[in-house]
This record gives C-alpha cells, structure tokens and sequence, in this order.
C-alpha cells in the first residue's frame, strides 16, 4: 500500500527508473496470482476493517462525538496516547543501542540476547502482564513490596502499563534497526574516524542519518502497536475506571456492555491514529530508501 | 622517515597477519604495499591509520608515537577500496566533513572544498549526492575528501580495486600526476604489481605477514631479494639452480656456449611474435623459455627438437630456494 501511494503522488527520479526491473509479460497466471492475493486480503483485512468504519459511521458523527464528550473515555483515550509516547521514547532510545550492540559488537551471550530479543513477540501478552505482576505486584510480588514501601506502586498503576507496553513493542525497532545497520556497514564511520570525528560527532553525523528511516519505520511500528496493546494491560493495570483504563480496554467494556457502537467508534479512532502514521511515512520518506 | 613501524605483530585468532614488521617509509613518496591476498598489507595500513591495533609494536607517523593514538587524533587521510562515501551528504558536503569537524570558518571551507573539487575534476557535482556518481567520480571525491584535511600521510587500501579495468588505468595515473603536484607522503595498498611497478616510487612487498623486500621498482625488478619477490614481479623459471626470467634464456641447437644444459622441446605455443616453450631438460628440470618468432624459426624448432640452454649475459639470476614461490 504504502508503494503505490508514492508513485501516485511523486515522479521517480531517472536513476531510480533504470533500476526498476523491466516489465514482465502477463500470463494468465499472473492474473490468478492477482486476484487470489487480492481476495486473501479483502477477506481477512478490508472488509473486516471497512465495516468497522462504516459502523461507526451509521448515525453520521453521532457516535464520535459521544465518545469525547465522556470524560472517562477521554482520559482513556489519553492515557493511550501518554503510554505509547513513552513506550516509543523508551524502546526508540534502547532500540538503537542494542541494534548497535547487536551488529557492532562480538560478546559471549550475544545469541542468547538474540533470541531474548523475540520473547516478547513469541509469547502472549497475557504472560507478559501475569509475568510482570510477578515480579513487581505491590502485595506478594518479587520486587513490589520494595518498592511499595518507598511510594511507587506500578502494578495496576501507569508505570506498570508502560512497561507492559514497552515489553511487548521492544523487538519492532530492533528488528527494523538491524539490517538498516548491517546494510551500512561500518566504512563510512571509520571513514569519518579518520578525518577528525570522534564517536559522539560520528553517531550524530554519520550513524543517525544513515538510519533514520529504519528509525522512523520503527517509531510508526511501535507506535501503533503501543496503542493497540490489550492483554498484558489487562493484566497490570487494574482497569480503574478515569485511572488505568486505556483505550482498548475501553473498546472491550463498551462492547461487554451491549454499547457496540462506542466500541466500533473507539476501534475507529485508534485504527485511524496507525493509519495515519504510515500514510504520513510513506509520503515524506525519499523513494530510494525501501 | 614519515612512518616508521617497529617490530608490528597481529594476530586474528590463530591467522598470523603480520609477524615482526619493520618499515620505513619516506617522506613526500608515494609507496606501494605489494603483495598477495591476505598478506597482511591492507592490516599493515589500517594498523597504521589506527582502524586497526596491533598485539605489539609501535607505530610513528611524523615523529609522534602514534601507537595508542585513536583514528581521529592520527591526522592521516584514508581512502577506502568501496569508497565509504557518506550516501546522505552532498559531494560538497563530502569533502567539507573533515574541515567542518575541524570548525574551520564557513568561507574558509567553502574555498577549500571548491579548490578540492576543481583538483579531482568534480567541480560541477559538489551538488549531487554520491548515489549520482559513477565509481571513479566517487574515489576522487573520497580522494578529495581525505585531502582535505591536509594530512601528514594519504593512505589508500586498493583504492582502484573496485574499479573496472579502463577506469583503473586512468585514475591509476591521475593518482601519480596528482602526488607530483600535491607532494603529501602516500602509501597505497595493491595486489597487482603493475600498478605498483608503474606508479610507486618505492615498493614494499610484503607476504605471509612479512616484508619480503624495499626498493625503488628497478631495484626490486633487477635485484630481487628473492625468489618469490622475483616471481610476484614476473614469470619465472628455474634452470640449473638458478631463478631467471623465461626471456633471460638463450638458447642453441649446438652445444656451442660453455654451461649450456641439454634438453628437449616438448611443448610450444606461439603467441603474437612471441613463442612460448617448454623444455624437459636432461636434469630433470621443466624450463620456460621465450624467445621470438623469427629467432624460432631460424633455428627450425618445433616439438621434439633438442636445445642447449644458457642465462642470457646480463640476466637476473637468484640462487633457486628449496621452496619456490
């Protein structure tokens, strides 16, 4: 999707079309292949999320403006957001240093750390919520009661959302960041070693703009799967109605509580919010970086 | 001496690179490090740009004991074989990088850079980005971007390497007229002697993570210091118990000189005005000899014929090791 948006808005630059592969003759296959990859596509993702849209929008605005003019779903629209810029800040910023980490660097452990990396996108969140609970629950927890008796609770509280959420997005910017960071190879930085720079001046000249699209890509992925978390903070938040409730959780109780149609509207505003970043991405992005 | 290194090792696991090094090299030259694949040259370079460290020795580089200085603080200009363009910048922004890290003033930049670009022919590019240039425009603009700093010593790894034949040769001697101009002490990696012998002032060859020999190319091509020095500079063969040059043979159907070895022709292929044989001769040996088309024929040679070979007077001969190259 994001390529054909580009090529509709912008003309390619002439090196860019020398490098595109000729055209290949349509067969009949070819259009088999088309229609099955269309069809598997509308069947599992437009047409289920096309109807959540135009349920939404069955009494025009009406239910968008029913929910932010209620104060709980408001807050819970806005401790979504809260929670995923911090989840996006936090796994931006350790994001880049592991990657670097991981492709610059030779250590005992590094294909045990490799594989920890996955955890959190190979098991369900849920594990994840109960896990954290665990450690860092308040009452019985391993590392809670400690922290309870010097005034930060974090289980059923925000802290212990962020790090629900931050647990469960950890890999996308990882997983973004470390072909980026294979592909540019360290030439260019040693390059610029030997012409005066130090690791500061070579990280803020050479490394960051050399990734920031694997960056950028990784914020849009982070992000959206920040604001879509359910399970684990299910588990760690409590769900304190005007507290810990976040938007998800609200989509949930709307639709337990035969409101489909706050539900449907919510859904909406959070799709929309992902949408929207990659659509936005895949505008400003330069065409000669995939 | 500009670079002077001291008794340099390096180890990568068990692979030794290089094994008690010891160079000299002199100022304003421009020198070859020549030698085989993983010979060690490209880490004797990199050890000396400070990419790399050795497990022991020393490095100095204009005087100052360069041995634990970081990269940075070398003041060294290093070109890279795949040229290690920084793909987000400008050409200009390319060759400024060096001064700008340096805050240099903005105009005094901006001067150099255009001087620098006008040196390697890049004037019109300064706007472009890397990805718009063809390889050898990209050297140059690493060429000029490493310059730029005024470097005490230019170090280039195979810095024509990547580059197709026809380029090569071109840039090959633009870097010679260049270093007539620019006079800063330069040390280039290659694998390929040609290049070495027709650019560089001084070769040093080196092998197994060894310096096998230094000198000018004539020194090198005449007085080889040994036999694989003599057989990485060119053909070689061995007759009686010397290494010599295929055309440094002379031969007769007579055993009319005093030492001549007798031998039969069992193969030979004529190339051009040239004829190429190989002679079994009576001790043994399997002896190249070159000679041309006309001397061939006036001795009515073919397959079968019986020769006596002598060294041409003049000749380079080496006593033959007992491992030969």
């Amino acid at each position: 999707m994001a390529d054909t948006l580009i090529h509709d808005i912008v003309e390619p630059a002439p090196v860019e079309q020398r490098l595109r592969p000729p055209r290949v003759r349509k067969t009949p296959t070819t259009y088999i292949l088309r229609f099955i990859a269309t069809a598997y596509l509308f069947f599992l993702v437009a047409w289920p999320v096309s109807l959540v849209v135009t349920h939404t929008f069955d009494d025009g605005f009406s239910s968008i403006q029913a929910l932010l003019s209620d104060p709980d779903t408001v807050v819970a629209l806005e401790l979504s957001a809260y929670v995923a810029v911090f989840s996006v800040v936090i796994n931006t910023i350790f994001g880049v240093g592991i990657s670097m980490l991981l492709v610059r660097q030779q250590f005992p452990g590094k294909r045990l750390l490799n594989a920890l990396l996955d955890i959190p996108l190979s098991v369900s969140p849920i594990v994840v919520g109960l896990a954290l609970v665990l450690v860092y629950s308040g009452r019985n927890g391993w590392f809670g009661p400690i922290l309870s008796d010097i005034g930060f609770q974090i289980i059923f509280s925000t802290p212990g959302i962020i790090m629900a959420t931050t647990f469960v997005a950890l890999p996308l910017m990882i997983r973004e960041l470390v072909p980026v960071l294979e592909e540019i190879g360290i030439e260019q930085e040693q390059a610029a070693q030997s012409l005066g720079a130090n690791a500061m001046q070579r990280f803020w000249r050479i490394t960051l703009p050399s990734i920031k699209w694997g960056i950028v890509y990784g914020v849009v992925l982070t992000l959206a799967r920040s604001l879509g978390e359910f399970g684990a903070v299910k588990v760690v938040s409590g769900n304190i109605l005007g507290q810990t409730r976040t938007a998800t959780l609200v989509v949930e109780e709307k639709y337990l509580n035969f409101d489909p149609q706050g539900a449907y509207a919510t859904a909406f505003l959070l799709a929309m919010v992902s949408v929207a970043c990659i659509v936005v991405v895949a505008i400003i992005r330069p065409k000669n970086h995939h | 001496m500009s670079i002077e290194v001291r008794g340099l090792n390096k180890k990568f696991g068990d692979f030794v690179a290089l094994d008690d090094v010891n160079v000299s090299i002199p100022t304003g030259q421009l020198t070859a490090l020549l030698g085989p694949s993983g010979g060690g040259k490209s880490t004797l370079l990199r050890i000396i740009a400070g990419l790399e460290k050795g497990d022991s020795g020393t490095v100095n580089i204009e005087g100052v004991d360069a041995t634990n200085l970081p990269a940075q603080k070398r003041n060294v200009g290093f070109v890279f074989q795949h040229y290690a363009v920084f793909k987000h910048m400008t050409v200009a922004k390319n060759v400024a990088f060096g001064l700008e890290i340096r805050k240099r003033p903005k105009d005094e930049i901006e001067h150099r850079v255009d001087e620098l670009l006008k040196l390697v022919h890049l004037s019109q590019f300064s706007h472009r980005l890397p990805s718009q240039l063809s390889g050898g425009q990209r050297q140059r603009m690493a060429l000029a971007r490493a310059l730029a700093v005024e470097p005490s010593v230019l170090l280039l790894d195979e810095p024509f390497g990547a580059l197709d034949a026809k380029v090569r040769k071109e840039l090959r001697d633009w870097l010679r007229r260049l270093h007539d101009d620019v006079h800063v002490t330069t040390v280039f990696v290659t694998h390929d002697q040609e290049e070495a012998l027709e650019v560089a002032d001084e070769i040093v060859v080196v092998n197994e993570g060894r310096v096998e020999q230094v000198g000018t190319p004539d020194q090198l091509y005449d007085e080889p210091a040994n036999d694989f020095v003599m057989s990485f500079l060119g053909e070689v063969t061995h007759l009686g118990g010397v290494s010599l040059r295929p055309h440094d043979i002379e031969l007769d159907t007579q055993p009319r000189l005093a030492g001549g070895v007798e031998g039969t022709v069992s193969r030979m292929v004529r190339i051009g005005f040239e004829v190429r044989l190989t002679v079994l001769t009576v001790d043994g040996d399997e002896v190249s000899v070159v000679v041309t088309r006309t001397h061939a024929r006036s001795f009515g040679l073919e397959e079968g014929s019986t020769v006596w070979l002598t060294p041409a007077d003049g000749a380079t001969l080496i006593p033959r090791m007992a491992v030969a190259g």
